[in-house]
This record gives C-alpha cells, sequence and structure tokens, in this order.
C-alpha cells in the first residue's frame, strides 16, 4: 500500500470540486442570475458603522422594505453627491434602529424614516426580529467576524452561486414546494428573482421577476396572503398614543444634537394602496406621526410628480421607477424641505 | 474564530505556511503560540488575560506543587491552583446562577433582596482551559507525571489553538511530549488532516447548522405543546444538532493539529450506537469523561469504598458533570438522569452479570447481554430513546417547557395544531435515521479506516460532494453549541 493512501482520492477530490463548483457557476450565470448579497446582520452592521459622516456629506435611511427598493442608492449619490446609509430592514418596523440612534450619542446627522404603516406601527415581535438581530450583531461584533466579513465580500462579489436566499442547499430544498401537513403554516417563497441585493442594501426587482407575469402574479398573491393573516385591527388609542411618544422622545434625542429628521411616506399601488388606505387612515397615522414630533415629512400623494406609479406587485418601485421616483424626492427635498447637498450635480 | 469562517480558513493557511518556514523548532512553536493567541484574541481581546494569568499561574504552581515536600504547604498550594482555576470559572460562568439562587433563597424567607443583574460575559473556552490546567496541578500534586520544563511547552499545551475552546480536553502527557522536538506533518497526516477538517465542517455547518437546527429552534423555541410527531422530530433534530455540532468540532480540531503534526486524542466515538450507559460516556466526549472519572469519581472513592458509595459517587460525578455544561438546574437534572441510568444498569450488572455471561464483550456493557447484534441493536435503540429524553432537559431553558415537551411526546398534549413542515419532517427522519445506522455500522471502526478501505475514487467523490455541499450550505459562521459551556 501506498504509504500516502489518501494522497490520490484528496487530489481527484479537490479537482471534482473545483469543477463542480465551476459548472453550477456556470449555469446559474446562463440563467441569467446575477450577484446578490446576503443581506443578513454583518452587511447591516457594515453600514450601521458608517453613520457618522456630518450631516451634510451624508443621510441614513431607516424603514422597511419599501425605501430599500424605492431609493435609488446610485441615483442618491451620483446627484446628492453623499453618502447615503441604507438601514432599512425588509419586513420590519423601524422603531429599534430609530431607538438605537437616538441612544447613540455620537450620530447626528441626517436621517430619513420610510413609514409603512402596517409595519411602522405593529407590535408584532416577528416584525421587530429582523433589526433587532441586526443591532444585537452590530454591537457584540468580534474581530474575527470583521475579519470574514471583509473576506466573504471577496468572493460574493465574485460568484453567484453564493446567493443565500436563492442558490443555496436550504433555499433549493424550499423551492421544491413540498405541501405540508394541514394545518401547518408554510412561509411563502418568493420569487426567485423579485428581491436582489447589492452591497450598499439597494433592493431591486431583477429582469427575470419583471418580464414574468406569473412570478409577478405570485408576489402579489403573497402580499394579499400576508394581509388576510393579520386579522387584528390596526392600532389605536393608547398604545398607538404610547408608540408615538417613544418615537417623540427618540427624535428630539436625535435633533437636540443638532441632527436632522424627515419621515417619508412611499408609495404603493391598486389593492394594496386602497386597503393601506382603509386601515391607516392618514389623518389618524401619518399626519399623528408629524404632529406629534414636530418633525417635517413628505407623503408621495401631496405630488403629482411621484403619485402615480404602478408598483408591480402592488407595494414597491420598479428599478426605472426608483430612479425617476429618487430624482424628484432630491428635488422635493431641496426645494420644500430647504436641504442641501454641498456636492450636488445637477439634475 | 470559529473553525466554519472565512477567517479560520485564512489564518490557517498563513499558520501552516509559518510553522513550516525552515527556521528553528522554537521559533515555530513560538508561531504557533502567537498564533494561538490571536484566534483566542479574535474573539474577545480583552479575555487573553484571564488565559494569560491561568496559563502563568499555574505554570509555578505546578511545579512548587511537583517539588515541594512539606505536605501543609503542598496542600496550601493545591488549594491556591484550586481557588485560582475553580474561583475563574464560578464567576464568570455562575455568578449569575449563584446569585439568582441565592436572591431565591433570601426571597423564600421573607427577605426582599433584588440586586442589580449582573452583566457578566462568558469567555470563550473558559470551562475547557480551567480543566486542561486543572489536569496538569492535579496531576503535579500527585506526582503523575514530570513538570513542564519551559514556559513556551507549558504556554503552547494550555493555548494550541486547536484544542483551545472546546476541546478535546488534553492531559499533559499527550501533548507535552509532542512539543519537545520538531515536527513537521507527513503527507499522510496532512492528507488525513484535510479529510477529517472536511468531515467535521460537513457535520457543523451542513448537517447541524443548515438541516437540523431549524427543526430544532422552531420546537424549542416556543414552551407550547406539540403533537408526538413535532415533539419528537423536535427533539430527534436538536439530538443530531448537538451530534454533528460537537463532534465535528472535535473532528475539525483532530485534523487541523494532524495537518500541523500533532495527534490529539480521540473525542466521539459514534455515541448513538452505544449500548446501555457507561458505554454512552465511554463514546460521547470521551476526554471530558475520562476527566470526570480521573479528577473526579476516582478521588471521591470511586467503586471502592462500597456499593452505597460507589452509587453516591457516580450521581455526584454526573451532578457535576451535567452543571459544567451549564449554569441551569436543567443541566443538573440532565446529568442526574445520566447518573440515574447508570445506577439502573450498574445495578443490573451487578445482579445478574455472573449469571449470564456476555457472548460479545464489546456490546454486553453494562449487564446488558446479546447473543447476537440485532437484538444488541435494538438495545442501542433503546439507549438512544432513553438519551433523547434527556436531551429535552439539555435544551429546553426551563423545566416548565421540559415538561410540556416531554408530555407532548408521550401522546399527553391534548388538541394541538401541527407544527412542523413536511420537509422538515423528511430531513430529520432522513438525517437522524442515517445516523444511527451509520454509528452503528461504524461503532468498531473510525473514519480513517473506512476511507483507507473504499476504492480511492469512490472517496473522492464522497470528498468532493461534501465540499460541494459546503460551499453550497451558505450558513452563516455561527458558534458551536459547546462553546457556551
Amino acid at each position: 500500500m501506498s504509504s500516502t493512501p489518501l494522497k490520490r482520492p484528496a487530489i481527484a477530490a479537490a479537482l471534482l470540486f473545483v469543477l463542480g463548483i465551476l459548472a453550477w457557476e456556470f449555469y446559474q450565470r446562463k440563467e441569467g442570475v446575477n450577484i446578490s448579497y446576503d443581506d443578513d446582520g454583518p452587511l447591516w452592521a457594515y453600514h450601521r458603522a458608517r453613520v457618522y459622516q456630518p450631516a451634510d456629506q451624508s443621510t441614513v435611511f431607516i424603514g422597511s422594505s419599501r425605501i430599500k427598493f424605492d431609493l435609488d442608492i446610485d441615483t442618491w449619490e451620483s446627484i446628492t453627491g453623499d453618502n447615503p446609509v441604507q438601514l432599512a430592514c425588509v419586513g420590519s418596523t423601524p422603531l429599534p434602529v430609530l431607538y438605537d440612534l437616538a441612544d447613540d450619542p455620537d450620530f447626528k446627522g441626517r436621517l430619513v424614516i420610510d413609514v409603512t404603516e402596517g409595519l411602522f406601527f405593529s407590535t408584532n415581535p416577528g416584525n421587530r426580529a429582523r433589526p433587532d438581530k441586526a443591532l444585537k450583531y452590530y454591537k457584540d461584533i468580534t474581530p474575527a467576524q470583521c475579519a470574514s466579513f471583509v473576506l466573504n465580500r471577496g468572493l460574493e462579489s465574485t460568484f453567484v452561486f453564493l446567493d443565500r436566499e436563492d442558490i443555496s442547499l436550504n433555499a433549493l430544498m424550499e423551492h421544491w414546494e413540498i405541501p405540508s401537513r394541514p394545518g401547518v403554516f408554510m412561509a411563502p417563497i418568493f420569487p426567485r428573482d423579485f428581491d436582489r441585493v447589492k452591497f450598499d442594501r439597494q433592493e431591486y426587482m431583477g429582469p427575470i421577476f419583471l418580464a414574468d407575469t406569473a412570478q409577478i402574479n405570485k408576489q402579489r398573491s403573497i402580499w394579499a396572503l400576508f394581509a388576510s393573516m393579520n386579522k387584528k385591527p390596526p392600532i389605536s388609542g393608547a398604545p398607538l398614543d404610547s408608540i408615538l411618544q417613544t418615537v417623540k422622545v427618540a427624535t428630539d434625542k436625535i435633533q437636540s444634537r443638532g441632527g436632522q429628521i424627515l419621515f417619508v411616506r412611499t408609495p404603493s399601488s391598486g389593492p394594496f394602496k386602497e386597503k393601506e388606505a382603509m386601515g391607516f387612515p392618514r389623518d389618524q397615522y401619518w399626519e399623528k406621526i408629524l404632529a406629534v414630533t414636530g418633525c417635517p415629512g413628505l407623503h408621495y400623494e401631496d405630488f403629482p410628480e411621484i403619485s402615480a406609479y404602478q408598483c408591480p406587485e402592488f407595494s414597491h418601485l420598479s428599478p426605472t421607477d426608483a430612479i425617476d421616483f429618487t430624482k424628484h424626492f432630491i428635488r422635493i427635498l431641496q426645494e420644500k424641505q430647504g436641504w442641501k447637498f454641498p456636492k450636488m450635480k445637477s439634475i | 474564530m470559529v473553525f466554519n469562517s472565512y477567517t479560520f480558513i485564512a489564518f490557517f493557511i498563513v499558520m501552516l505556511c509559518l510553522y513550516n518556514l525552515p527556521i528553528a523548532w522554537k521559533a515555530r512553536k513560538i508561531i504557533l503560540l502567537l498564533g494561538s493567541y490571536v484566534f483566542y484574541a479574535a474573539w474577545n481581546p480583552p479575555f487573553i488575560l484571564l488565559l494569560w494569568l491561568s496559563t502563568v499561574v499555574d505554570f509555578f504552581v505546578g511545579r512548587a506543587l511537583y517539588t515541594q515536600t512539606n505536605v501543609t504547604k503542598k496542600r496550601l498550594l493545591l488549594v491556591l491552583s484550586l481557588i485560582g482555576n475553580l474561583g475563574m470559572l464560578c464567576f464568570f460562568k455562575y455568578g449569575t446562577f449563584l446569585l439568582e439562587n441565592f436572591v431565591m433563597l433570601v426571597n423564600l424567607i421573607g427577605i426582599d433582596f433584588s440586586p442589580a443583574k449582573p452583566n457578566i460575559i462568558l469567555p470563550a473556552g473558559i470551562s475547557f482551559y480551567t480543566f486542561t490546567t486543572l489536569c496538569y496541578t492535579i496531576d503535579m500534586y500527585y506526582k503523575k507525571s514530570e513538570p513542564v520544563k519551559s514556559m513556551l511547552d507549558f504556554s503552547l499545551f494550555v493555548t494550541f489553538f486547536p484544542h483551545l475552546v472546546a476541546g478535546p480536553i488534553v492531559r499533559p502527557p499527550q501533548l507535552v511530549p509532542q512539543f519537545e522536538s520538531p515536527r513537521n506533518a507527513t503527507m499522510k497526516q496532512m492528507t488525513e488532516g484535510l479529510l477529517l477538517l472536511t468531515l467535521g465542517l460537513f457535520m457543523k455547518v451542513v448537517l447541524a447548522d443548515g438541516q437540523l437546527a431549524p427543526t430544532a429552534n422552531d420546537i424549542f423555541g416556543n414552551s407550547g405543546a406539540y403533537l408526538a410527531l413535532d415533539a419528537w422530530m423536535g427533539v430527534l433534530a436538536f439530538s443530531g444538532q448537538i451530534f454533528f455540532d460537537f463532534a465535528g468540532y472535535s473532528t475539525c480540531a483532530i485534523g487541523v493539529a494532524l495537518c500541523l503534526g500533532f495527534v490529539l486524542p480521540e473525542n466521539f466515538k459514534y455515541p448513538y450506537a452505544a449500548v446501555g450507559f457507561s458505554d454512552f460516556w465511554r463514546r460521547w466526549h470521551i476526554t471530558l469523561s475520562a476527566w470526570l472519572r480521573d479528577y473526579l469519581y476516582i478521588p471521591l472513592g470511586g467503586n471502592r469504598q462500597g456499593q452505597l458509595k460507589t452509587y453516591i459517587n457516580l450521581m455526584v460525578t454526573m451532578l457535576l458533570g451535567g452543571l459544567w455544561h451549564g449554569a441551569n438546574w436543567t443541566f443538573v437534572v440532565w446529568g442526574g438522569l445520566h447518573g440515574f441510568y447508570l445506577w439502573v444498569e450498574k445495578f443490573i450488572k451487578d445482579k445478574f452479570s455472573r449469571k449470564n455471561a456476555p457472548v460479545d464483550q464489546d456490546i454486553a456493557v453494562a449487564g446488558i447481554t446479546a447473543s447476537n447484534s440485532s437484538l444488541a441493536f435494538i438495545y442501542a435503540l433503546f439507549t438512544f430513546f432513553l438519551i433523547n429524553v434527556t436531551w429535552v432537559f439539555f435544551r429546553a431553558t426551563t423545566f416548565s417547557q421540559a415538561w410540556t415537551l416531554l408530555s407532548s411526546m408521550f401522546g399527553m398534549s391534548g388538541d394541538v395544531e401541527p407544527a412542523l413542515t413536511t420537509l422538515a419532517i423528511i430531513k430529520v427522519s432522513v438525517i437522524i435515521s442515517l445516523m444511527v445506522i451509520a454509528h452503528w455500522l461504524m461503532r468498531k471502526s473510525s473514519v480513517l479506516q473506512l476511507a483507507l478501505k473504499i476504492p480511492w475514487w469512490f472517496l473522492a467523490i464522497v470528498w468532493a460532494l461534501m465540499l460541494m455541499a459546503l460551499a453550497l450550505s451558505q450558513e452563516s459562521s455561527s458558534s458551536f453549541i459547546y462553546f457556551q459551556f
């Protein structure tokens, strides 16, 4: 027997592995899949650490998925010349992040808070799980995790197959959509190309999704399912006032340090818009936020140029509309809110 | 840092390159030591001070213990070492637990006392390196081995990164002699080490974190009742998760050390093929059970002071062994259950062993005799069933949750909705069945023996598939369960 009996299988295994991974990578690329980053704690923590830039050079965005889809980071960056920091979390209330920034004496920057009423005012613990997890990761991060993030960034920027959301082993198994036992809730599987993520945490719908009506309809039905699951009436009365008061305390803290805050309501359309209008009448929620906190706000319905978008799945803008929305948003901020961008380029 | 991270892969490659530089052996050992400190500090840098303190104190106390002839002084030195090591462990690991129990006690007798909750962070691996240094000073007290001559070798013995944070718990004679002369990994060791590293990572990342943890978390994450099927699937998932997680870590540690030319002791030997609980503890976390046997059970008197004392010693050892795993009474009950099973087994052995001579010594442990392997397999399945019952207390955070889950497992949950998806049930059923079968088939063998037996091309395919599964799993680099102990 050879004195190194495992040498041959080791070399063969390495070759097979490299060939297998490359074949898988080429197959995914051929299918039209592109790079998408894992939008989990490490990426969020990286951007959270970037909030300490001067207010006239950076804007921090918090909220739910809408601001992630609707605000085009590249457009914002190229026009305003400042460094946007996207800290919104999909399917989540922004309040844990708002409270964290308020309690951070070093944060004195410009903050845009996206309001999706159903999530913003949610008391469901599930709607704060992501921001809580991200904040915990940020606070407990170790030097080893920082180093892993740097290495991972290089790999994730190179290989499509490292897309955890859609092509990981578990994601592939989930896509089998094996019917489950009666009575077991199965979290719906989002269409593969619906939510792609860039390194700056910009979320966007991919071309495969946008070209496939069946996938768009599937996503619409998922939103409808989520809406039907929530049987509770929207929060009102004392619990609502209590949330508003804590928001006011947080916004006051930031403003007292020289920070600047703006609330924004981004577009929705179709049945989604109608249900939101019924569940969360503007005067009882949106107007109340502004009245209680005394902060300025920008509601898309107040501006004709951004009020008529048709969201493909009723809730988020397509990438093209996101660019358009961002351009108008910047202009409105300058004209109506007096925002200044020292490094601004012309629109 | 954890083995299942990009940081470790980069660190390991750098370490391999530096360690194999054509320089003096002492310089290479210094590289290993500095690398080990980087490995530890990458977690929480300030805690490295504790590691240094423990190393320096035990090096000098150990030497003094060996040379001291005055019995009183010798005992004082041992007490100093025990207080130093166990005091540190008690403060960091059991501080909050002790305070909570004290508060509960004084409240029970009517004293209103509610101190602020202390915010104590547990240093990674403190339970492991404390046991490593403790066994050195105790060995020195009994003059079981020679004191380590150089501070460098002793520091490396305590800090050697493959075993530092989660074992295997090494004894001085197992590792220190390996530092005395230059060591280079042979090609055989290197390839075997890489195979073990791949297998360990596959167990941890793909099986434990990727496939079993979500189901275990779903069931143990809520304190409600479940249908028996769901409850069993959750417990079986945890049973597999903890094995793949911890045995995966040990396999990685042994593989990494082998790539550097060092041999670490075996820590797991197909525990779910155990026939009885004595057999289980010879297969599960072997280095801990051996430590508890040699440094707790035997010093307590072992089985040398009559039957009653033997039973008491056995239970004390298992209760403390349970507490070592975590600062919660549920861990103590877990240890107590194992102690109880060992009692029953010993009782059966004492009563029947003389009447029925075992046919196969290997499977006829603890008095259970089997005339054929299929009957032994049934005994092994029964042992596995009982082990799963103990895992409920290990994983549950409260007794109420443990009782609810146990009731659910035995169909006493009443009218509840099903919880787990079909996919989760399929995953757990397939993985756990294959795991139990593999343990049974491999119970007298080892991975490396098997790797040498099967055709090389088949091994290459299996190896490549494990690597592919690792690359496709994309699980975040979560900590190993045993890091918290």
